[in-house]
């Protein structure tokens, strides 16, 4: 039994966080570290492939025959890329953003897919690792500020940080207050963007394993019901979280891009 | 010592993050029903922006806990 191992670290208690560790960081794979990079394929690192090739594959058969009025794969496909379209391209940034949908559309249905993944027995989620996270919100946090300044020109982008209607005797002390303000506020939006996701889904875990954990403290069959019965409960809740979690990932990448697109304030 | 602290730190903080977040759900939750109950055909609209709305304010019990957990794990 592997995770009766941890169990006793802690007094009696179970520690819930060296057993996620442990199942997190299982080598599958052994492969050789480059430049400090250890490059060994875990747990996280097979969900990701297995997404990645979902996705490759649904959206390969779902577009492959173009017919007027679809059935099959083909109808979820659309349905997916209509919904992404009318949501987050057209309501929130508007037609200037159409450029954007393909990216959009990619970012949510891979969160989407590593989220739900996660909820299979035996495969971790790789949306728990804040490695991943970070990585996405730093795609976000590129894309964003490369579109502001190829829309308005670097000079013009940077100074609509700072707000306009700053009385004329006032602007040499408060523009600059205001500019570094803003660009502390636009570095933390990342940092907000990738915990916010890796925090849902590693609280998600913790819950879970917390309910299994009480049957390994007890030890008892009867007792073991009850967790059983709320944990059944608990991942009908995470599923709803998970594909939650992926809309609000996706809104507000659209709504930071319609703030670059449209000069801000 | 300084761990027992920082796991009493630990408790206590994530006490306090999840009452202002459930208050502030709860006012959230709140608004939207009467939202509703005044306006039916809104009921939509309404719906998703108090998702947004309770996500964003989950995200800060998270961060709570994020810190938390950094607590527990110290020895």
């Amino acid at each position: 039994m592997e995770p009766a191992a941890h169990a006793t670290s802690n007094g009696g208690m179970i520690d819930i966080l060296s057993i996620m560790h442990a199942e997190e960081t299982k080598k599958i794979i052994k492969l050789p570290e480059i430049l400090g990079v250890d490059l060994s394929i875990t747990p996280p690192v097979v969900t990701l492939i297995i997404a990645t090739l979902l996705i490759c594959s649904l959206f390969y058969i779902g577009s492959k025959r173009k017919e007027l009025v679809p059935h099959g794969i083909h109808v979820v496909v659309e349905s997916i890329v209509l919904f992404t379209k009318e949501t987050f391209v057209l309501d929130m940034i508007g037609r200037q953003g159409l450029h954007w949908w393909p990216f959009i559309t990619a970012l949510f249905i891979f969160i989407l897919f590593n989220n739900i993944l996660g909820l299979i027995p035996g495969m971790a989620t790789p949306t728990s690792n804040i490695n991943v996270t970070a990585t996405l919100a730093i795609i976000v946090f590129l894309s964003v500020h490369v579109q502001g300044v190829v829309k308005h020109g670097a000079i013009k982008y940077l100074r609509g940080f700072v707000p306009s209607g700053i009385p004329g005797f006032m602007a040499p002390i408060l523009g600059p207050f205001f500019f570094i303000l803003e660009l502390i506020l636009h570095v933390f939006k990342p940092f907000a963007l990738s915990i916010r996701l890796f925090a849902n889904m590693f609280a998600g875990h913790v819950v879970l394993l917390s309910f299994i954990g009480l049957i390994l403290m007890y030890k008892s069959y009867l007792i073991a019901i009850f967790p059983l019965a709320l944990t059944i409960a608990i991942m009908a809740l995470e599923i709803f979280f998970k594909m939650l979690q992926a809309y609000i990932f996706a809104i507000l990448t659209s709504l930071y891009l319609s703030d670059a697109i449209h000069g801000g304030h | 010592m300084a761990g027992s602290l920082a796991h009493l730190g630990a408790g206590i903080g994530m006490g306090i993050g999840a009452l202002g977040t459930g208050l502030g759900i709860g006012i959230a939750a709140a608004k939207a029903a009467e939202g509703t109950a005044r306006q039916p055909e809104a009921s939509g609209m309404i719906r998703t922006t108090m998702l947004i709305a309770a996500a964003l304010i989950e995200a800060i019990a998270l961060y709570t806990l994020v810190i938390a957990i950094l607590l527990m794990s110290k020895p």
